[in-house]
Order: C-alpha cells, then sequence, then structure tokens
C-alpha cells in the first residue's frame, strides 16, 4: 500500500485541488447513474445504457 | 505529499475505468441484461466516460483511504472500496425509485450485473495499482 497518502502532509494546495476534483467527479457520476435531466440537459438518453449496466434504477 | 502519488492515483483510476467500461458494455452485450440502444460507437462511448468517471473517483478514494482500508494487500482493498462505492449509489437509486418508481424502476438482473461489475473494477484497479507500484515502488 505505497502510494496512498498521508492526510497529515498534504499540501492545503492539494488538498483543496484533490476535494474540488472528488466533489465534481461525485457529483458528475450522480448525475450520470441517475440520469438526471434536470440539471444536466440530455445526460438521461446520453448515458441510459450505462446507467441499466451498472444495476442503477431506470424507466 | 509526492505530487506524483495524486497524478498517478488519477491516472490508474481513469485508465481502469475506462477498460472497465469495455467490460462493461461487453458484459452487457453477452448477457443482455441491460439495453443496447445505440451504435457501437455511441455506446463506446458512454461506457467509456462512465467508466472513466467512476474510475477516476475509485482512484482518488483509494489514494485517501488506501492506507486504512482493513486488509493488507491492495486488490480485496480496491475492491472493498469500489462495492462500497457502488452500494452507496444503489442506495441513493433504491430511495428515488421508492419516492417515484415510475421513474426509477428496479431490475434485480441488473442490480446482479452491477454488483459484479463494481467487484470487476475494484480488481481492474487492485491490479493496475500492484503493477504501478512493482513497477515505480
Amino acid at each position: 500500500m505505497n502510494k496512498t497518502f498521508n492526510l497529515s502532509t498534504i499540501a492545503l494546495k492539494d488538498a483543496l485541488w484533490l476535494t474540488a476534483g472528488l466533489i465534481l467527479a461525485v457529483s458528475s457520476i450522480i448525475i450520470v447513474s441517475y440520469g438526471a435531466d434536470s440539471i444536466v440537459m440530455g445526460v438521461h438518453d446520453t448515458f441510459h445504457d450505462f446507467r441499466h449496466a451498472i444495476g442503477m434504477p431506470c424507466h | 505529499m509526492d505530487d506524483s502519488h495524486l497524478k498517478n492515483g488519477i491516472l490508474v483510476g481513469f485508465i481502469s475505468g475506462v477498460l472497465w467500461g469495455w467490460v462493461s458494455l461487453l458484459s452487457n452485450y453477452i448477457t443482455g441484461i441491460g439495453p443496447i440502444e445505440q451504435g457501437f460507437f455511441r455506446e463506446l462511448l458512454q461506457y467509456s466516460i462512465g467508466g472513466a468517471i467512476f474510475g477516476m473517483i475509485i482512484g482518488c478514494l483509494f489514494l485517501l483511504v488506501g492506507s486504512r482500508m482493513p486488509f493488507k494487500k491492495i486488490l480485496p482493498n480496491a475492491v472493498v472500496l469500489s462495492v462500497f462505492f457502488w452500494l452507496a449509489l444503489r442506495l441513493g437509486g433504491q430511495i428515488l425509485s421508492h419516492e417515484n418508481y415510475a421513474r426509477y424502476v428496479t431490475d434485480s438482473a441488473e442490480t446482479i450485473q452491477g454488483f459484479v461489475l463494481a467487484v470487476v473494477l475494484g480488481c481492474i484497479l487492485g491490479a493496475f495499482w500492484k503493477t504501478e507500484n512493482n513497477e515505480n515502488g
């Protein structure tokens, strides 16, 4: 388990980038997984088959 | 913090995720559990992008909590993390389904396939992570 962070040694700038990136990525996967057209228009149809394949509920 | 660890973690997650997306597409094609409604390249694109996002999240999370995971080996830890994240997403879907079943219909076969694919993502990520460690660490 070499390539993991020691959280206490992360520089503030890197921690902010990592947090922002994670929030963006998690938001993206939530929008994709639930087909949230109300947030991003067309995402439901664009990722429809992927959503079914990974077992997320859809119509 | 070594900046290369962050970049490598995200890159390993990205590559694993794209590969996992292709495996998911192949699995769905073979089992026929989920629909295949678009052309090959559009299918490949949506699975690649979706897989890349999923993989990068697991890669980032593994960077952050990998050293605090219960197992000593990388692979089972990656599987646990991947399955845990998939379960969290699926639980959210279950809540949405409870609120609006007509819009969010659950399917047992798709759920089982999704669970198995989450295990597969953990295996792919763990294998890449180990390879990357052996080469550079």
